[in-house]
């Protein structure tokens, strides 16, 4: 089961640039123009393997290994997180509250190292990441805590099995709320519309994009990298978490391809929403995110209260 | 079919007027149709003095309380629309200001309140009264100018709001008529819940509850104190005969629904909880209305607090209950829907003359208008609870009862706001009559019609006073002992 | 027939969960046309309750009230709320004394406090709590709409839900009431709206704005 398990990290990492490449795609349909080749993040990273790795002069040690604990620290984290099957790689009593803090450990790590980097705009960046991290991490630890409440079990496995075994109609108003609250911190945690632009040029408007601004070479490969794997992960965790049906029961190949398949749908389809989301909304204004993340703490914190009364 | 003509006349009065294009020919068809109304109403009056309990169809029926209101609705209706004829020539023209609109909306008004006091049922109650606050809107915000439509709105926002509570104890007391055994499809027939009324006993819980929100949703309407901030909005900027049909007849028709109500709710689990609930919004309207009164500076605005106390007043009455409290709530009701009607053609006629309503902007009106000081006196001293007009015997009623029942409190209460209500009145019109008139017209316009409406309002006050006739207190007796 | 059973029991169960949910993006909306789509759906989100009520107690009268919540509320107040809003052409945005996020916890307050109102009664009344407590929201925020929007229009669609929670509350305790009564309240309610908008037209006209709260003249 291990070589099992392995695989699915491996597919969370390897798909992450496609996913990346999806949406833009299906962004630039919405948006009726033709859009670059969904495979064009992979050209990218490429592109950038085989450039020189600049270092500003003022940089210190930070500056060179930020990138790498960043893309360890997320890889690590998809350790944790059922894709294919029930189970994960690895996975104890209360990993959902690693995923998370090594999330965070990868954004401290990339915000030290935009702050390292020396430039105004890495400062800038940096504190605002630090807001929206700060802000953002209530509603996602009780988002799935209320989520473990109703499934009585502590790791991410134990809850998708528990979730496997409900009945897909009825639907519970835990759910539907820890839903809503893990959709919008999805939103902010990846940088996406209406947090942030993930396409944008202006540097003022950036929150994720100015701290990488310093970065070349093969160290903003990695970022990229670890930043697309980061939201191929938080799809993967609310597919996992909320709609989970089709993972493969045991090891035979046909269960394994159809779950490979029914993983890769349920990815498109969130992906589509996040396409027509973005086309559809404007990004809000800097002093609007804490607004915008209150919702999100509000959704989850009568997640929580709901496991009492919805019983 | 006698209970059919007076929600009929009034709706076909509303189509034909709406349909006159000439402001004269309007007046004269409304007219008739208002004095077609008055024989109608006469008419069912007679009816249900005879038959005692005139039921009609599924929905419609009439008993001794019925009859008591239709008099007041009829008399006050009568008297404002020969009211009316003069002030209509004061209003300006506009696109919807016209005389035909006026009373179209008013014969449509005057439909919803007859239903209202015709339904059978507590539903269609609802639903009339609803309709009241719907038809009279437009009445409110008649004049275009910014206070008519504020106060047009507050009054549609805040009363609909109020009636939505009043739906819900609605349906909760269905609820308990249904599990108290009632035929759900009869549980709204308010003689049907007289009746079943015994064996709701074991549903306290849910009458309280039903009861608490009819209170609060029909006292909205009543203009009890916590609710009321519409009130003296909408009186005050409504032209002054609608002023008048609001306080003198919409009042009375939202306590007509609150005592339906409350018979039910007495005679299932006594009248402990209803009547004390009753007094408590009694006493906070009396005080309140009283004391805000004081700081006035309209004189519509005045007149409109003081309805609120003077229901305050009979919220008292009813609430003591015993011998004399509810007779001498509904008498109040009566004798001051009459001295508010006198109060407020009086304010029509300042209006009229003086241009403005402003006390302070009013002095001398002793010498510039004898015949209307005339009227303003009268009509304060009515108002106020002097003897020997009729709100002295309804008040005095009530403090005996008051005093008979050792409720010591509530009598120096209402003793207490009584004197503040005669001292603010007292300064306020002093104020207003004497002085010099600098402001006031040369030559004053006196319609006819106009005293003689107010000598007829006049006259019914001191009648009151000083005799009550036996044929009004026989009809009073009935209405009493159809809610015991 | 076995799937129409298992719509039946399935909306029953989860229309609940789903009139909380309009509850929460009524008080983050920002602009006047989400609400009244908002709206809609909560009168449609009835609208398939009352249906699946109909079916389960097999009451021909339900599906009357049904057909009339689909026509009156579903249908013809929210166009003619967008009517108005299009004749108005006025700002569609929705100002509110509270930011979105201080709405969103309010509003999970009331359903909180709906919850805990509905507790003492559930023995009495051996109702679906979930509902009931839907309906008590329904009418605590509407009740929290009217008082912390400015516009008119948005006091007037904090009405409607308002009086959408009171007819839920009818809904779950007592199967509806006679169907007169249910027309007339009908009757009632599109009476009211289009009063309404009327009289929003006037203030518009008069005051040359529609914020509600300017309008403090008469005061005292």
């Amino acid at each position: 089961m291990i070589w099992l398990s392995v695989g699915q990290v491996l597919l969370l990492v390897a798909i992450a640039p496609l996913v990346r490449g999806v949406i833009a795609r299906l962004k630039a349909r919405i948006q009726n123009r033709c859009g670059a080749s969904v495979w064009r993040p992979y050209a990218d990273l490429v592109k950038l393997f085989r450039k020189e790795d600049l270092v500003p002069p003022s940089a210190s040690i930070v500056f060179r290994f930020a990138p790498m604990i960043v893309f360890a620290a997320t890889v690590t984290a998809a350790a944790f997180v059922p894709a294919l099957h029930g189970s994960a790689l690895l996975g104890a009593t209360g990993d959902f509250i690693l995923f998370v803090y090594l999330l965070a450990l990868s954004r401290f790590f990339l915000s030290l190292g935009a702050m390292d980097g020396g430039s105004s705009f890495g400062g800038m960046g940096a504190s605002r990441e630090a807001l929206v991290s700060a802000l953002a991490e209530v509603p996602l630890l009780l988002g799935l805590v209320a989520v473990a409440i109703l499934a009585r079990t502590a790791t991410l496995a134990g809850i998708v099995q528990w979730t496997v075994r409900q009945d897909f109609t009825q639907i519970s108003a835990v759910h539907a709320l820890a839903f809503a609250a893990l959709a919008l911190v999805a939103i902010a945690e990846t940088g996406r519309i209406p947090v942030d632009n993930p396409t944008t040029h202006l540097e003022l408007t950036m929150i994720h994009e100015a701290m990488v601004l310093e970065y070349s070479g093969p160290s903003l490969a990695l970022i990229e990298w670890a930043s697309a794997v980061k939201l191929s992960l938080l799809l993967a965790l609310l597919i996992g978490v909320f709609a989970p049906w089709g993972m493969a029961g045991g090891i035979s190949v046909a269960a394994l391809v159809l779950a490979t398949l029914v993983f890769l749908l349920k990815v498109f389809v969130l992906a589509l929403a996040i396409a027509v989301v973005e086309s559809s909304i404007a990004k809000l204004r800097m002093y609007l995110v804490p607004d915008f993340l209150g919702v999100a703490s509000a959704l989850a914190i009568l997640a929580v209260v709901f496991t009492a009364l919805m019983r | 079919m006698t209970l059919l003509f007076p929600l009929l006349v009034p709706l076909l009065g509303a189509a034909t007027v709406l349909v006159c294009r000439r402001p004269a020919v309007a007046v004269r068809v409304a007219l008739a149709f208002g004095a077609l109304e008055v024989l109608a109403i006469g008419n069912a009056v007679w009816r249900i003095r005879a038959a005692g309990v005139l039921p009609a169809g599924r929905y419609l029926r009439a008993d001794g309380l019925t009859s008591f209101f239709l008099i007041n609705t009829g008399l006050i209706f009568a008297l404002v629309l020969a009211y009316s004829v003069g002030y209509l020539r004061h209003i300006p023209a506009g696109r919807f200001s016209s005389p035909r609109w006026f009373y179209g909306l008013m014969f449509l008004f005057l439909f919803t309140i007859m239903a209202v006091y015709l339904s059978s049922n507590l539903g269609l109650l609802w639903i009339f009264v609803e309709a009241t606050t719907l038809a009279s809107a437009l009445l409110v915000g008649f004049y275009n100018t910014e206070g008519a439509v504020e106060a047009g709105w507050k009054y549609l926002i805040v009363c609909t709001v109020g009636i939505a509570f009043a739906l819900f104890g609605t349906i909760v007391l269905y609820l308990a008529a249904v599990r108290g055994g009632v035929d759900p499809r009869s549980a709204l027939d308010w003689a049907v819940l007289m009746s079943a009324a015994p064996n709701l006993r074991g549903a306290q819980d849910l009458l309280k509850l039903a009861f608490v929100f009819v209170a609060i949703g029909y006292g909205t309407k009543i203009g009890f104190v916590p609710m009321h901030s519409w009130l003296p909005d909408a009186h005050a900027e409504a032209p002054s005969p609608i002023s008048a049909m609001l306080s003198a007849v919409l009042l009375n028709c939202a306590l007509y629904a609150l005592l339906r109500f409350d018979a039910i709710t007495s005679r299932a689990i006594g009248s402990g909880f209803s009547h004390t609930l009753l007094l408590i919004f009694g006493a906070l309207s009396v005080v309140v209305a009283g004391f805000l009164m004081i700081v006035q500076r309209d004189l519509k605005r005045l007149l409109a607090y003081s309805s609120i106390e003077h229901m305050g007043i009979a919220a008292l009455g009813i609430g003591l209950g015993g011998a004399f409290g509810l007779y001498g709530a509904l008498l109040h009701a009566f004798n001051h829907s009459i001295a508010k009607s006198l109060l407020f053609f009086t304010a029509g006629h300042v209006r009229e003359n003086f241009g403005t309503l402003r006390m302070e902007r009013i002095r001398g009106m002793g010498r510039a208008l004898p015949w209307a000081s005339a009227a303003l006196v009268i009509g304060s001293l009515a108002i106020v609870g002097l003897p020997p007009f009729g709100l002295f015997v309804s008040e005095f009623l009530i403090l005996t009862e008051a005093f008979s029942q050792a409720r010591y409190a509530v009598a120096v209460l209402l003793l207490a706001a009584l004197s503040v209500v005669f001292g603010a009145l007292l300064y306020h019109f002093q104020r207003m009559l004497a002085g010099d008139p600098e402001s006031a017209p040369a030559s004053p316009r006196v319609p006819a019609a106009d005293f003689a409406v107010m000598g007829v309002c006049a006259a019914c006050l001191l009648v009151l006073g000083m005799r009550i006739p036996s044929a009004f207190s026989s009809v009073l007796r009935a209405a009493m002992a159809v809610l015991q | 027939m076995h799937l129409v059973h298992f719509a039946a029991t399935r909306a029953l169960a989860s229309s609940a969960v789903f009139l909380f949910i309009t509850v929460l993006l009524m008080a983050t909306a920002k602009r006047i046309s989400t609400c009244i789509v908002l709206f809609s759906a909560q009168c449609a989100i009835i609208t398939a309750e009352i249906l699946a009520m109909a079916y389960v107690h097999r009451s021909s009268e339900a599906y009357a009230v049904a057909a009339l919540v689909l026509i009156v509320k579903v249908l013809a107040i929210p166009y003619a709320l967008f009517r108005i809003v299009k004749d108005l052409q006025a700002p569609g945005d929705i100002t509110a004394s509270t930011t979105a996020a201080q709405s969103v916890f309010i509003a999970a307050g009331l359903i909180l406090l709906s919850f805990f109102a509905v507790e003492p009664y559930s023995e009495t009344l051996r109702v679906d709590t979930g509902m009931l407590a839907a309906a008590i929201a329904l009418v605590l925020s509407g009740a929290f709409l009217m008082v912390s929007r400015k516009k008119a229009l948005a006091q007037v669609i904090g009405l409607l839900v308002l009086e959408n929670g009171i007819f839920l509350a009818a809904l779950t305790t007592t199967f509806g009431m006679p169907l007169v009564v249910e027309i007339g309240i009908f009757f009632d309610l599109l009476m009211g709206v289009f009063l309404m908008g009327l009289f929003v037209f006037r203030i518009r006209d008069t005051f040359e704005h529609l914020d509600v709260s300017k309008l403090r003249r008469l005061r005292g």
